[in-house]
């Protein structure tokens, strides 16, 4: 499986090899005779950008923790640092490659953190006379001797590394919106496990104001499930059980809003929901079955 | 205590009595000010309020960038409105003169935002944990 996805994306971005560099595409685009109705085919003169992109976002948001004894991660300052280069970027965290760009599509080679790792920053330890088990039950705890735990024990979610993960990213766009394409797998040696995603948004925009939809699936196999929201045996106690998650599928959805004020200056409202796939959902470190995020603040541009 | 309250009472005299903040001789209000671009707009449909006021009576003429031409002038006038409309692509501003002048007297600026890129990585989405916007 792990095989045949990432060979399906080198394929698709084989596809557009001996494209040219990224800056190609706007000035392909630009010098394209007019074929048609002028105001039908007119291309769209772009206006060179900056190689960097730099902004910062203040307001309040949160997004929710689905671990067991774990805070929500509050959201009140939001970087934004990406640098685009002839075929290098690096974009709040991710460090690309283009190896592909033309009026079809843009492959990067990337590598970036795991994000899974996050949620295992902000836990506690507390102390229980229950046990966890699959699926957010809390049965009754049993001590060595048999009988019910008197006593209460210390229970805490257990440590998770960070993984930087190494894979593909196929990026198509058009009038019809933005879609995405990822493979990426482990190469830190920590979960030896890969994740494959595909995402779309559209954007409408009507005066100031900009609504984008988004939606998207990610699989997630077997071993960067079990390593990140398993319990492993080493782990297990009397209120942790052993659990060992298979992969599958989650899905997400959001809904981004900018009211642009000035050039630099929006109103940004953004809510985000992601389904955890139903294995990880069942896990005993799990207790919602769900990440929601929101966040609503004003944005600069620099 | 009595020295505090006449502390208190000069301060408080002293901003009764000064001077409002000075107020420009001429002043220009454009509304609105932004056109957002997205993908295949090369231009806003936008119709401009215009209006400015002067604390002298004179004749001032309001011009644009598109023409050398001042789009209209008014004769001894403190005050003038004019509604435009346009399509705009590109950034611009409106701006008064005296007819006898080249001095602009007060100068709006119409800005343009692209929010799309021909550059696909520019609109990727990160998933970070403190990437939420």
């Amino acid at each position: 499986m792990r095989n045949s996805v990432l060979k399906a994306l080198l394929a698709m971005a084989a596809a557009g090899l001996f494209a040219g560099p990224p800056t190609a595409r706007a000035q392909d685009a630009a010098n394209l005779p007019a074929s048609g109705p002028a105001a039908a085919t007119v291309p769209v003169q772009l206006p060179p950008e900056h190689s960097w992109r730099l902004g910062v976002a203040l307001g309040y948001g949160s997004r929710t923790n689905p671990l067991i004894q774990s805070d929500d991660i509050p959201v009140l300052v939001d970087v934004d640092i990406a640098w685009f280069g002839k075929r290098w970027f690096f974009d709040n965290g991710d460090l690309g490659f283009t190896a592909i760009d033309n009026r079809f599509l843009t492959a990067n080679l990337m590598a970036r953190v795991n994000s899974d790792r996050a949620f295992f920053s902000k836990t506690n330890t507390k102390y229980v006379t229950f046990a966890r088990a699959g699926g957010g039950e809390t049965p009754p705890a049993f001590g060595g001797t048999g009988g019910p735990l008197t006593e209460p024990v210390p229970l805490k979610p257990p440590r998770r590394d960070y993984a930087i993960e190494a894979g593909v990213e196929v990026l198509f766009g058009g009038e019809w919106g933005n879609a995405t394409l990822r493979g990426f797998h482990d190469v830190s040696d920590k979960h030896d496990g890969y994740e494959v995603s595909a995402d779309y948004e559209y954007r409408w925009t009507r005066g100031r104001w900009s609504l984008s939809p988004t939606v998207g699936v990610t699989y997630k196999d077997s071993k960067l499930s079990d390593y990140y929201w398993g319990v492993h045996a080493s782990e297990a106690s009397n209120v942790l059980f052993e659990f060992h998650p298979d992969g599958g599928l989650g899905w997400q959805a959001g809904l981004h809003t900018n009211y642009y004020m000035t050039k630099n200056l929006r109103l940004a409202l953004s809510a985000n929901y992601e389904r955890l796939q139903h294995d990880i959902a069942q896990s005993p470190l799990v207790e919602q079955e769900y990440v929601f995020g929101y966040f609503a603040g004003f944005g600069w541009q620099f | 205590m009595r020295l505090r309250i006449f502390t208190i009472c000069c301060l408080l005299a002293a901003l009764s009595t000064s001077a409002p903040a000075a107020e420009p001789p001429v002043r220009l209000i454009v509304k609105p000010l932004l056109c957002v671009l997205d993908k295949g707009a090369t231009s806003c449909a936008m119709t401009f309020d215009v209006r400015w006021k002067s604390v002298l009576a004179a004749e001032y003429c309001l011009h644009d960038g598109a023409q050398p031409a001042p789009l209209r002038c008014w004769a001894s006038a403190r005050a003038g409105d004019l509604q435009q409309a346009r399509q705009v692509g590109e950034e611009f501003n409106y701006w008064l003169t005296q007819p006898a002048g080249v001095q602009r007297l007060a100068e709006v600026k119409i800005s343009v935002l692209r929010v799309d890129s021909a550059d696909r990585r520019r609109e990727r989405r990160t998933r970070h944990v403190w990437d939420v916007l």
